[in-house]
């Protein structure tokens, strides 16, 4: 007895914890006249069933266009972002170079630097360049301004100067260049940490509100987050198809996270600079 | 986010997905490069921006864009509709004016023309429509969009504000509504809901579950303006004094009284009790006067918003089109303005989508309906007692100030408290602005 | 083996230069930006036409009452959040620490909300706490009368609305600071546990005397960063309450966005956004402060 009573309260604590999105999950499947019915038994075990919230949340909220460009966005920081961000961090781990020291420690400065302190005149940045106009320009400039991170070159760095230095002493030996050790020796190395980037990236980004709010404007440029918050507030307001769009809005990251989950080892803990 | 990391790295080596993201990354390419081609060089393209708006609203400006292209196709000249959910609006034409990223022409609501004006982005619109045509709208239109004696924007319908309700359930409930042309008292209203709630209905329906702020403003300032307050002094800037005076206390009350006595929900669930049978009444406008009489048929009726004494108010003023002073095609442009606004293209397919008031007296021709209940009173009151919101710089402050103001009393806040906290909020703000050089003062 | 060393130096632009062009463009020079802005009156839809208010903005903010509720309201919502979502992960890391493979999965339940986004999760959650009106209500309001507790207008209760922000953004990042407490505990070497077993401390000795000295740093680190995601609260307001009600739940970044595009106000925005920053940095300078370095 004594040891399945762990188990029973897991079981109840996990059946609790998740209460909120499996009633999600449920209403969504369920027409709006019985989302809000009293008494669980009222609002889970009424046996009506519909995908006409589905079909409704596709159509107003365009999600096919709006899956579309919150994956290209997402793809396109994560793809990029990692080779600008371990060129960067390979270069200060590895490659020594003049005043290498005191520009990394202005890299480390910006780690702090929150993007909701720099988004009005990043903003205005993004205009000038020509990223606000049109759909490929805001793409791009839902892409370009999260490319190049401060925390994910520290944190790579990081990953870098722990690799043992006979590989690298055992590839110029071979005859490698620079770039042959980053690309050959160093970077495969390194995978885990590179899996842990790219699922903190999706994660963030996957999730972005207030960047695509204020660049984002058109219909045709609005991410997953953005339309639905729009069909949150605009008239007429179908609980059903919000919650519809909600669970669409959460499947794509749920499948990718899923599949990189198996490549992230999280282990021990020590920040500390070597 | 951090994953603090040991020294020592597990050698779980991964498969590369080197492949997966180039696939991703051309995909990409493919589809950045395949839109947004520039238009040929022939063509004359004006950018229309307009409001989201309910459905039927939008597939008649889809259908009115798509005849205008017909029309002119022959000169070269191509609108480019782009549709905007209605509760950001501000939001956006200010991004976008700062984006430099504005369109030739768009649509603002009433009440927000003369911040832009203010900003200098709006240009004066006067050129393109001769006297004899502006006499054609309706007075309350050229004031909206007149700033300073020049004309900034114009509608191609006005707005009405009524209280629907079923006369079956009313007549269950034993409560007779006022006679052809006039209005419930407040005390005659409140008297009908307490009836009805003991003859088990509820009473009113007063949609507190819209998003956008300004529905608060626009439904809820006749209570202010018929209890003899206003939102804001004549000069268009002092609201400190004017926002929580007592007549104003006096009148919000009544308001709150409406939900404290739950004759109205203060969180719907659904946004159309009143066709769905569940509310006898419905405090709306126009914009439901279609839906209502396709559901209600004969057992539909509407009257005036109830007010206190003897001056009850209705709102008007609503969604109007302007040019942007960055309009590339100022010609083209104008097209556009005067294909929207005219009667027969641009009037009568909104209006017959969304039951509003026809911006021109022209276009009355082509609604005989306007003659019989719910449209008649529409006119009516903008003809009469219609009171448009504030035209102030400082509107955007004040309608959402008064917005959260009236979320806040209808769910039970303490009216005096709450509303000269709002009213020095939103005096702090209007006071940073530098006092404006083109906003005249009202003329009421 | 310093000569590779060298010719690898001349690679060393290139491999830079990508990242620092990005930074400078769109991180460094938005920041020197909105620093020069704030010293102005600039107006979002006209900027050019700016005048020199030096710290007419820096005073004006700090005067606001405004902005000093929205401060604290965040700073609440910090207060609210932060202790009871570390303990709470800290207990669960330790709950969930077993080495039985079956367990795995309690750990992917606790962790799935955090995959959630925010937005998807603040529209939930204001359904989820829909009043009880006549016959319909949310599923929380639901489960009180279950229990025979009274409902509530969560997001309409002056005194209530912070607290259900909190309590639900406590729920969605509670599992990621479990993993991360879980990766600290798995780093605790087997045989400070042993000592102190044969020291004869109990569990909850072994915790507070051995577990949470050694992971000190995690746990500091953990506060902290978990601080500053606080204080950049903005969506769950944004949709849930719209800042109301009686400006109770208006967070900081909220108020420098409607700033921004509702007052229009670039200059004093931007002021707001630096002051933003400062705080930022002080509590990152606290962290560093409390965490002891491994001169490993």
């Amino acid at each position: 007895m004594k040891r399945l009573l762990p188990w029973v309260l897991s079981i109840a604590a996990a059946l609790l914890f998740l209460a909120p999105l499996l009633w999600m999950l449920r209403a969504s499947f369920s027409p709006e006249t019985q989302i809000f019915q009293p008494g669980f038994a009222g609002g889970i075990f009424h046996g009506s069933w519909t995908l006409q919230n589905y079909a409704d949340a596709w159509r107003r909220a365009a999600l096919g266009s709006a899956m579309l460009n919150s994956l290209l966005q997402v793809a396109g920081i994560v793809s990029v972002g990692l080779l600008i961000n371990t060129l960067a961090a390979y270069a200060f781990a590895r490659l020594e170079f003049p005043g290498r020291e005191l520009l990394f420690g202005v890299v480390v400065v910006l780690i702090i630097l929150p993007v909701e302190v720099i988004a009005v005149p990043l903003f205005f940045t993004a205009r000038d360049l020509g990223l606000t106009a049109g759909y490929g320009p805001a793409m791009a400039g839902l892409i370009a301004p999260f490319l190049a991170k401060a925390f994910n070159i520290y944190f790579l760095r990081q990953h870098f100067l722990t690799l043992p230095i006979e590989l690298e002493e055992a590839a110029v030996i071979d005859g490698a260049g620079a770039w042959q050790q980053f690309w050959n020796v160093a970077l495969p190395s390194i995978r885990p940490a590179l899996a842990t980037v790219v699922v903190l990236d999706l994660l963030t980004h996957w999730g972005d509100f207030l960047w695509p709010l204020m660049i984002s404007t058109r219909e045709e440029t609005r991410t997953v987050q953005i339309s639905l918050a729009n069909l949150f507030t605009q008239p007429p307001i179908q609980w059903g198809a919000i919650l519809a769009c909600a669970v669409m809005a959460t499947l794509p990251v749920l499948a990718l996270f899923r599949w990189l989950q198996r490549y992230i080892v999280i282990t021990d803990s020590r920040t500390g600079i070597k | 986010m951090w994953l603090p990391y040991s020294h020592h790295v597990p050698a779980a080596f991964l498969p590369r997905s080197g492949g997966a993201i180039t696939g991703i990354l051309l995909i990409a390419l493919v589809h950045l490069s395949g839109c947004d081609r520039p238009t040929p060089t022939s063509a004359r393209v004006v950018r229309v921006w307009c409001h989201q708006g309910q459905e039927a609203e939008n597939h008649a400006m889809r259908d009115i864009a798509a005849a205008f292209n017909s029309a002119y196709a022959a000169e070269g000249v191509r609108a480019e509709i782009v549709f905007f959910p209605d509760f950001q609006y501000t939001e956006k034409i200010a991004i976008a004016a700062a984006a430099r990223d504005l369109p030739d022409t768009f649509d603002l609501d009433g009440p927000l023309v003369a911040r832009l004006v203010d900003a200098g982005v709006l240009q004066a619109i006067d050129r393109w429509f001769t006297a004899a045509e502006q006499a054609d709208f309706l007075p309350s239109i050229l004031e909206q969009g007149t700033i300073n004696g020049h004309l900034f924007a114009l509608g191609s319908f006005d707005s009405a504000m009524v209280l629907y309700y079923d006369r079956a359930m009313l007549a269950q409930a034993g409560v007779t509504p006022p006679p052809n042309d006039s209005g419930w008292t407040w005390g005659e209203f409140i008297d009908a809901c307490r009836r009805l709630k003991a003859a088990g209905l509820e009473p009113v329906a007063m949609h507190l579950d819209e998003s956008a702020d300004e529905w608060y403003t626009y439904a809820f300032s006749p209570i202010i303006w018929s209890g003899g307050g206003d939102l804001i002094a004549p000069d268009q800037r002092r609201v400190q004094g004017v926002l929580a005076s007592q007549q104003n206390v006096r009148s919000l009350d009544a308001w709150q009284a409406v939900f404290r006595e739950k004759y109205a929900s203060t969180d719907p669930v659904d946004p159309n009790p009143f066709d769905h049978d569940k509310v006898a009444m419905d405090w709306s406008g126009h914009w439901m006067a279609r839906p209502h009489l396709a559901h209600k048929g004969e057992k539909l009726g509407a009257m005036p918003l109830p007010g206190f004494g003897t001056n009850p108010s209705a709102p008007c003023g609503s969604w109007c089109w302007g040019m942007a002073r960055t309009a590339r095609d100022p010609e083209a442009a104008a097209l556009w303005l005067k294909w929207v606004t005219d009667s027969r293209n641009g009037v009568e397919p909104i209006v017959r989508a969304n039951g509003a008031v026809p911006a021109r007296r022209s276009a009355f021709a082509a609604f005989p309906e306007y003659e019989r209940p719910p449209y008649n009173l529409f006119k009516r009151q903008l003809e009469t007692n219609a009171h448009p919101r504030p035209q102030t710089p400082g509107y955007a402050a004040l309608t959402r100030g008064f917005a959260a103001a009236l979320r806040d009393i209808a769910h039970g806040a303490e009216v005096p408290t709450r509303l000269q906290m709002t009213e020095k909020e939103i005096q702090a703000v209007i006071d940073r602005r530098p006092a404006s050089t083109t906003i005249a003062e009202a003329p009421r | 083996m310093t000569a590779w060393k060298k010719s690898y130096a001349r690679a060393a632009p290139w491999f830079l230069l990508p990242a620092l062009i990005l930074l400078s463009l769109f991180v460094v020079w938005p920041l020197v930006r909105a620093s020069l802005w704030s010293f102005t009156n600039a107006d979002l839809l006209n900027p050019a036409q700016k005048q020199w208010v030096g710290a007419g903005n820096y005073g004006g903010l700090l005067a606001d009452a405004q902005f000093r509720q929205a401060f604290g309201n965040t700073a609440l919502f910090a207060l609210l959040v932060v202790p009871i979502q570390v303990t709470l992960a800290f207990v669960l890391a330790l709950w969930v620490n077993r080495p039985e493979p079956a367990w795995r999965w309690l750990r992917v339940v606790f962790f799935v909300p955090t995959v959630v986004s925010m937005p998807v999760l603040a529209v939930l959650w204001t359904i989820l706490y829909q009043p009880a009106q006549r016959t319909e209500m949310g599923l929380i309001n639901v489960a009180l009368t279950t229990v025979g507790l009274p409902t509530r207008a969560w997001l309409h209760d002056p005194h209530w609305a912070l607290p259900a922000l909190a309590f639900m953004s406590l729920w969605q990042g509670v599992g990621l600071q479990m993993m991360i407490f879980l990766a600290g505990l798995q780093g605790v070497p087997a045989e400070l546990h042993e000592a102190s077993r044969i020291d004869g401390a109990n569990a909850f000795q072994r915790v507070v005397h051995v577990i949470i000295p050694a992971l000190r740093n995690t746990i500091v680190f953990v506060v902290t960063v978990t601080t500053i995601l606080a204080f950049r609260l903005f969506v769950q307001p944004y949709l849930m309450t719209h800042g109301g009600p009686a400006n109770r739940t208006r967070s900081l970044i909220q108020s420098i966005y409607e700033t921004t595009f509702l007052g229009q106000e670039l200059g004093r925005a931007c002021a707001a956004a630096i002051l933003f920053l400062a705080w930022v940095g002080l509590l990152t300078l606290l962290q560093r402060y409390f965490s002891r370095e491994d001169r490993a």
